[in-house]
């Protein structure tokens, strides 16, 4: 069950006298403030901050705690997210300690000048006395506050229920909490830190394990799981197995039991609409509508080739005017007429009026004239009559002329020669095509087989020739385990390249080297590269003749399928968008997860963690006491107090008794109980403990500090027993 | 500020009555990166042998529980190439299969991913 904020704004403030203390329950995860004396806290929030920027006013805003996402949608929160005070379990981040003491002496509804009541506040074991100072000055100078106590939230919850009755004086505490996990021996009512054992993992842990878990097996999900929702799914689903090897073991063998065990979360999932088959009406509505759509554009296309058509008939008609009016007039008087229409000369204008009509010919779809065509033809000879005339009997400008002509013939000839190239070439793959269909006419399972047969080589080529170019080296790497990103370095070519290089460095001998003395000895790069070029080049033949094969089949095949290339078969990292989605893919089976992630505060190793779990902590805890009594240690094993919200899971408390029995001399007595409220007895502890009379002989005014200095503070403790 | 947030109620008012020196004066914006000293600075610095280190849990002396990256099975076996834990050959031909960043994000699970890459 998910813890739940509380975070009204207290109306009730000025009813308590400056003597009430107020307690704070300083935790990694939660953060709870309320009056010394109650039994809940008033204000209980998630112990972090974000600080985005107001998206209207442009102002950076502090929100602390969990957020409403509606709310979000006002702020740009882009450059901020959440951040907490805590390094594992120490505050180290001052700024964004105040921001949260700011929130929750706001919404406990204080006013004033200062804060003008004692706190008792809570830390980690063994804080550093940098931290310590640190929390102290800003509650003195900032806040205004009489009098500090620091107190440990594990020891609080522990004498909170030795109060209560469910444990001794003499016993144990073990505390997993967000991001470390603490075991305390009790002796006589007092804790021995000594005695304290600290193991840096946690439900923190848990949940990160969790999600990288799922977004490894679905890696198509992967923007689902994130941290808050693997917290909600740790919440619900997570347990701790008895025995993690045989619960495995069911699991691996898929008994009814395991198949019980197993949850399922369906994502939501829309099937693709399934698109009915157009009746009759709809397929002779669409074929009219593209029909019509087909009609306009040949009208557009006719109007506007009537148009150009009769644009080029006037034009045509004054051309035709032109040279009658040419006819006409006498020979000198030619270029002055011309002048005004734009020709130089007679000739000139005839070929404009040649080039028109034909263009009009075309225009207006009449086949080209044997005539035309031959007269294209004798008019290379008369349009570059000064090439067949040999150099010596012209001018320079001639032969630059000559020039221009020899060129533009080559050109011409060129152009023709390409159209009929490709004509013929046409010609062939129609006559191929038809071939092939009239063989697979004759055989069509044959062909069929043929094709089949074809395409599964070149894919296997293709494919092959990917695997070398990018794996490669693999095959090599078995003496350098582990360095799995080395393939894509080492691929066919670069070793090549590679491997011509360094010959050109040795190849040299007798000690020196005279690389680039000659000239030659530069080819090499020349070769390096074509090497390469060509390495790219060869694919490309098998990929086309791939694609052409593969479209081929699809047109005859009904059966076949475009295979999507590196599939490798079903495998649970594959992308499903090779193959249509199904139901399945959206269904997230959370089997063995559900008792392998609690698992590491049991075995931390799991996680590359080197430390003790759990149960051995305990016995870590019991070596370390200064004296080796060994009745102490039976009253210790026998009052074990499991506190703190990872202690929640369920199946912890019968792990623990199985744990610590096996490290324990045999017949010992093992107790272990959980706490009342793992969650709240932190908080209950310390608000009874600063209700008693004698909470102000622990706590230390701002004098103290300041005179004492910090050797001091770094050897205050309080004392626990009240009594 | 929209009704709602106000209404909401969300966000930390600028000026608190009951502080002596409000954040935004002590905080002026762009310094708060590199000011803080995190927890294993904390711990150099300290004069004394440090009480918070001394108190950190022993290694375990259990041998280690070997279980399947990819299954959580139990998993006798290891994979020469990737070095992935697996449990039987099913799961073997998944660990081939696998992209070399994938493995790479197990083994980093497991702390054990070479620093190479």
């Amino acid at each position: 069950m998910p813890i739940v904020s509380k975070t009204r704004r207290q109306t009730d403030y000025k009813l308590f006298p400056p003597s009430v203390p107020i307690v704070i329950d300083n935790g990694a995860s939660y953060f709870r403030i309320g009056w010394a004396g109650e039994t809940e806290p008033r204000v209980v929030f998630r112990n972090i901050v974000q600080r985005p920027r107001h998206k209207a006013t442009g102002e950076t805003v502090t929100i602390v705690g969990d957020f409403d996402a509606a709310m979000m949608k006002f702020f740009d929160c882009t450059r901020s997210g959440p951040r907490s005070a805590f390094d594992s379990n120490v505050v180290y981040q001052f700024e964004i300690m105040e921001y949260i003491l700011d929130f929750a002496f706001d919404r406990l509804g204080a006013s004033g000048s200062a804060i003008d009541h004692p706190i008792l506040i809570t830390e980690c074991v063994g804080n550093p006395v940098y931290s310590r100072s640190k929390m102290a000055e800003l509650l003195f100078d900032t806040y205004g506050v009489p009098a500090v106590a620091f107190g440990v939230d594990a020891a609080f919850s522990y004498k909170y229920n030795q109060r209560h009755g469910k444990c001794r004086k003499d016993g144990i505490v073990i505390c997993p909490g967000f991001t470390t996990t603490h075991t305390i021996p009790f002796v006589d009512g007092e804790p021995v830190y000594k005695g304290s054992c600290r193991t840096n993992i946690g439900g923190y842990h848990v949940t990160d394990y969790l999600k990288q878990l799922l977004s490894l097996k679905y890696p198509f999900h992967a923007s689902r799981f994130t941290w808050e929702k693997a917290e909600e799914l740790k919440l619900e689903h997570c347990y701790i197995a008895p025995d993690y090897v045989s619960e495995a073991r069911k699991f691996q063998e898929g008994t009814k039991e395991a198949e019980e065990k197993t949850r399922y979360w369906q994502l939501p999932w829309i099937p693709p609409p399934v698109e009915a088959p157009p009746s009759e009406e709809e397929i002779a509505r669409k074929a009219a509508i593209r029909e019509k759509q087909g009609q306009r554009l040949r009208e557009m296309a006719e109007a506007k080739r009537t148009s150009k058509i009769t644009e080029m008939e006037n034009e045509l008609h004054s051309l035709h005017f032109l040279v009658k009016q040419l006819d006409q007039v006498e020979e000198d008087d030619i270029p002055s007429f011309l002048s005004d229409t734009g020709y130089a000369s007679r000739q000139e204008l005839e070929s404009t009026v040649l080039k028109v009509t034909q263009a009009l010919r075309k225009a207006r779809g009449e086949p080209k004239d044997e005539a035309d065509e031959f007269e294209e033809n004798t008019d290379s000879s008369e349009k570059y009559p000064l090439i067949n005339i040999p150099d010596n009997m012209l001018t320079p400008e001639q032969l630059k002329d000559k020039k221009k002509q020899l060129f533009l013939k080559t050109t011409t000839e060129g152009r023709l020669r390409a159209r009929q190239k490709r004509n013929e070439e046409e010609l062939e793959k129609e006559r191929r095509n038809q071939l092939e269909e009239e063989r697979r006419r004759e055989n069509p399972e044959f062909y069929l087989e043929e094709m089949r047969a074809q395409y599964k080589e070149v894919l296997e080529r293709v494919e092959q020739k990917k695997r070398l170019k990018t794996n490669g080296s693999n095959t090599n790497g078995n003496q350098k385990s582990g360095n799995v990103g080395r393939g894509e370095r080492l691929s066919a070519a670069k070793r090549e390249r590679m491997r011509l290089l360094t010959t050109a460095a040795f190849d040299r001998g007798k000690g020196e080297d005279t690389f680039g003395a000659k000239d030659e000895d530069w080819q090499l790069y020349k070769l390096m590269s074509k090497d390469h070029d060509e390495d790219d080049e060869r694919p490309d033949s098998d990929e086309a003749e791939l694609a052409r094969l593969s479209s081929r089949l699809q047109e005859i095949d009904p059966t076949f399928e475009q295979k999507a290339e590196g599939e490798t078969g079903q495998t649970p990292g594959e992308a499903p968008g090779v193959r249509p989605l199904t139901e399945e893919d959206y269904k997230i089976v959370i089997g063995v997860e559900r008792f392998r992630c609690p698992e590491i505060l049991f075995h931390p190793n799991l996680v590359g963690i080197e430390q003790v779990g759990l149960d051995e902590m305990a016995g870590a805890s019991i070596r370390r006491l200064p004296h080796g009594d060994k009745e102490l240690e039976e009253r210790l094993t026998s009052s074990i107090l499991m506190t703190g919200g990872c202690s929640l899971v369920q199946g912890m408390k019968e792990r623990l008794e199985c744990g610590i029995r096996m490290i324990r001399p045999c017949g010992s007595t093992i107790n272990v109980v959980q706490a009342e409220d793992p969650v709240l007895d932190a908080w209950r502890g310390a608000s009874a403990f600063a209700a008693e009379l004698s909470f102000l002989r622990n706590a230390f005014t701002k004098k103290d500090y300041y005179e004492k200095g910090e050797e001091w503070l770094g050897r205050y403790q309080i004392q626990y027993n009240t009594l | 500020m929209e009704a709602e947030l106000v209404e909401a109620d969300i966000v930390v008012p600028m000026h608190l009555s009951f502080k002596k020196t409000q954040s935004y004066e002590k905080y002026p914006k762009g310094q708060s990166r590199g000011r803080w000293k995190h927890l294993k600075q904390i711990l150099q610095a300290d004069h004394h042998p440090s009480f918070y280190i001394n108190i950190e849990s022993p290694p375990s002396t259990q041998p280690c529980k070997r279980i399947c990256d990819v299954t959580g099975f139990e998993a006798p076996y290891v994979d020469p190439r990737t070095n992935l834990r697996y449990a039987n050959a099913h799961v073997f031909k998944t660990l081939r299969s696998l992209s070399t960043h994938q493995a790479h994000h197990y083994l980093s699970i497991r702390n054990a991913a070479p620093l190479l890459k």
